[in-house]
């Protein structure tokens, strides 16, 4: 594929988009202290009301209220750890199954982003290095910049521009990745397929995508389609970039991560702390929300256009504090209202973590680098989400992840695998 | 919704028309009757329509291009997005 320039800005802006993106992983919605404190007596002993109990007990029992305060954010943390597994691990299943069979997307190829200009078909070791540092170096201001300016977008309330530059590159992924794609896939399969077929293939899959991400759409729909197109984005990267840079890339941009979330002037910092300020959700194609709500045995006639609704609202996230005191109030035709708020992780979160598992595919040895990489990202995933649970603030998801993928990458790929050749050579089993 | 996503799907989407389908489903049928119901039912039945017309119209297309691609020499060719090397 020529990798024609407008191409390039608009994708890398997505990627930038992305990965600006990726460190926001919020704490458990609403902020304390938008909940009532009247909702003691609710059906949904959910952590958020804890905070209520919490204020309404004022001194009296409060070792109890912080022993259940912690239980319940313990439970509350593994059922999240949970569902955030599931489309990581979906993501990144994507990932290396099509790496595995398309041979596409691991044909060496010399062509490279315009943001990697430095080849690394160089003879020496140490140029080869340089030049991968350099191409870190651009990659990454390149990151910077872009999320500045999306910040600065979004502290002027440019949101028209924000809306359009985020549905340009969705379409992008959507039709022309897509497209690629399936091409490939079928070419691997030697299928035979017309262009009106694919036509069709193509056109409802993007639009319905697009409908369902920016839009309206039921919540597995829209989390099925954003777990597609960050695998169809870590394919891209895993074809177009150089060996070397791809790995000091990522962990340039875990320390990235961790600088822009967590340091008081940082862009992402203020992004979330702005978009909470105003109690705003989060431009919905860049957050991935396990939120799910559901409501059961509902009586209620204005209840069908709720049911339209929520879905709707807890895609956006819009102000819950206001939802949840009127919560109590709709509850009463209704048997049951399980809500569930759940943590969100940026996208960029998932692209970099499938970059990591699939070019441990690619390249690494065999079987044994990809899963140890793979366990390796979960069990950072899981950290995170615990350290989630204790700081209660948005937190870089990437750093921890992409350390521990690293090392257990490099380390099996250079010490294990042969271990354990040689053992299978001498039929030596430990 | 419901009632956005049926005229769409006449856009060449019987996608859409699925997600009416499936997403709207239990509202239609399953859950206890309420005012609002009967207007999702007619929507989702005439997606389901839509949809199992569309399906037919694609099978039918997909097992005619699959059968004759060959036969047809170039007209063949140019409607082929992938053409499969080897012998059959």
């Amino acid at each position: 594929m020529n990798t024609s320039d407008s191409d390039d800005d608009s994708y890398n802006e997505r990627t930038a988009l992305v990965t600006s993106e990726n460190p926001v992983v919020p704490s458990y919605r609403p902020d304390p202290d938008l909940t009532p404190p009247n909702d003691t007596a609710s059906k949904r002993p959910r952590v958020t009301r804890r905070s209520g109990p919490a204020a309404a007990d004022g001194g009296g029992s409060d070792q109890e209220v912080d022993a259940d305060e912690e239980e319940l954010t313990l439970k509350y943390g593994a059922k999240h750890v949970i569902m955030l597994f599931i489309p990581v691990t979906l993501c990144m299943v994507v990932v290396v199954a099509t790496i595995k069979s398309v041979s596409f997307y691991t044909e060496k190829t010399d062509q490279q982003l315009i943001y990697t200009p430095f080849t690394e078909n160089t003879t020496s070791v140490g140029r080869r290095l340089l030049n991968s540092v350099l191409n870190t170096i651009i990659m990454i201001s390149v990151i910077v910049v872009m999320t500045i300016f999306l910040v600065v977008l979004y502290k002027y309330r440019c949101y028209k521009f924000i809306h359009g530059w985020l549905i340009l590159s969705s379409l992008m992924l959507l039709f022309w990745f897509s497209f690629m794609y399936l091409g490939e896939v079928f070419k691997t399969y030697n299928l035979a397929v017309d262009y009106p077929t694919v036509g069709v293939i193509i056109w409802n899959f993007g639009a319905v995508g697009m409908i369902c991400i920016h839009w309206k759409g039921p919540l597995q729909l829209q989390q099925a389609y954003l777990i597609l197109i960050s695998a169809l984005m870590a394919l891209v990267f895993i074809k177009y970039l150089p060996e070397w840079s791809a790995w000091v890339i990522l962990g340039a941009i875990s320390i990235y991560d961790l600088v822009a979330v967590l340091s008081p002037k940082g862009p992402l910092r203020m992004l979330v702390e702005t978009a909470q300020e105003r109690n705003e959700p989060i431009f919905p194609a860049l957050i991935y929300s396990s939120a799910m709500m559901w409501t059961v045995g509902m009586a209620s006639p204005i209840d069908a256009e709720r049911s339209g609704q929520e879905t709707d609202e807890e895609a956006e996230q819009s102000s819950r504090g206001a939802e949840s005191e009127s919560r109590p109030s709709r509850s009463f035709p209704e048997e049951e209202l399980e809500e569930d708020r759940g943590v969100k992780l940026g996208l960029g979160d998932f692209i970099f973590y499938s970059v990591l598992v699939g070019k441990a595919a690619a390249t690494g040895g065999d079987w044994n680098t990809t899963l140890a990489c793979f366990v390796a990202i979960l069990i950072g995933l899981c950290l995170t989400l615990l350290l989630l649970a204790i700081f209660k603030k948005a937190l870089p998801a990437l750093p921890i992840s992409i350390t521990f993928g690293l090392v257990f990458y490099f380390s099996t790929d250079f010490l294990v695998q042969p271990f354990m050749d040689n053992l299978a050579a001498h039929q030596f089993y430990i | 919704v419901y009632f956005i996503f049926f005229p769409g799907g006449f856009a060449f989407l019987p996608f859409l028309w699925l997600v009416n389908v499936v997403w709207f489903f239990r509202e239609a049928f399953i859950k206890p009757a309420y005012t609002e119901q009967l207007q999702i039912k007619t929507y989702v039945k005439r997606s389901a329509v839509g949809l199992l017309l569309w399906v037919a119209v694609l099978t039918t297309w997909i097992s005619i291009f699959q059968h004759f691609r060959a036969e047809w020499g170039a007209v063949g060719d140019y409607l082929s997005f992938t053409i499969p090397l080897g012998i059959p």
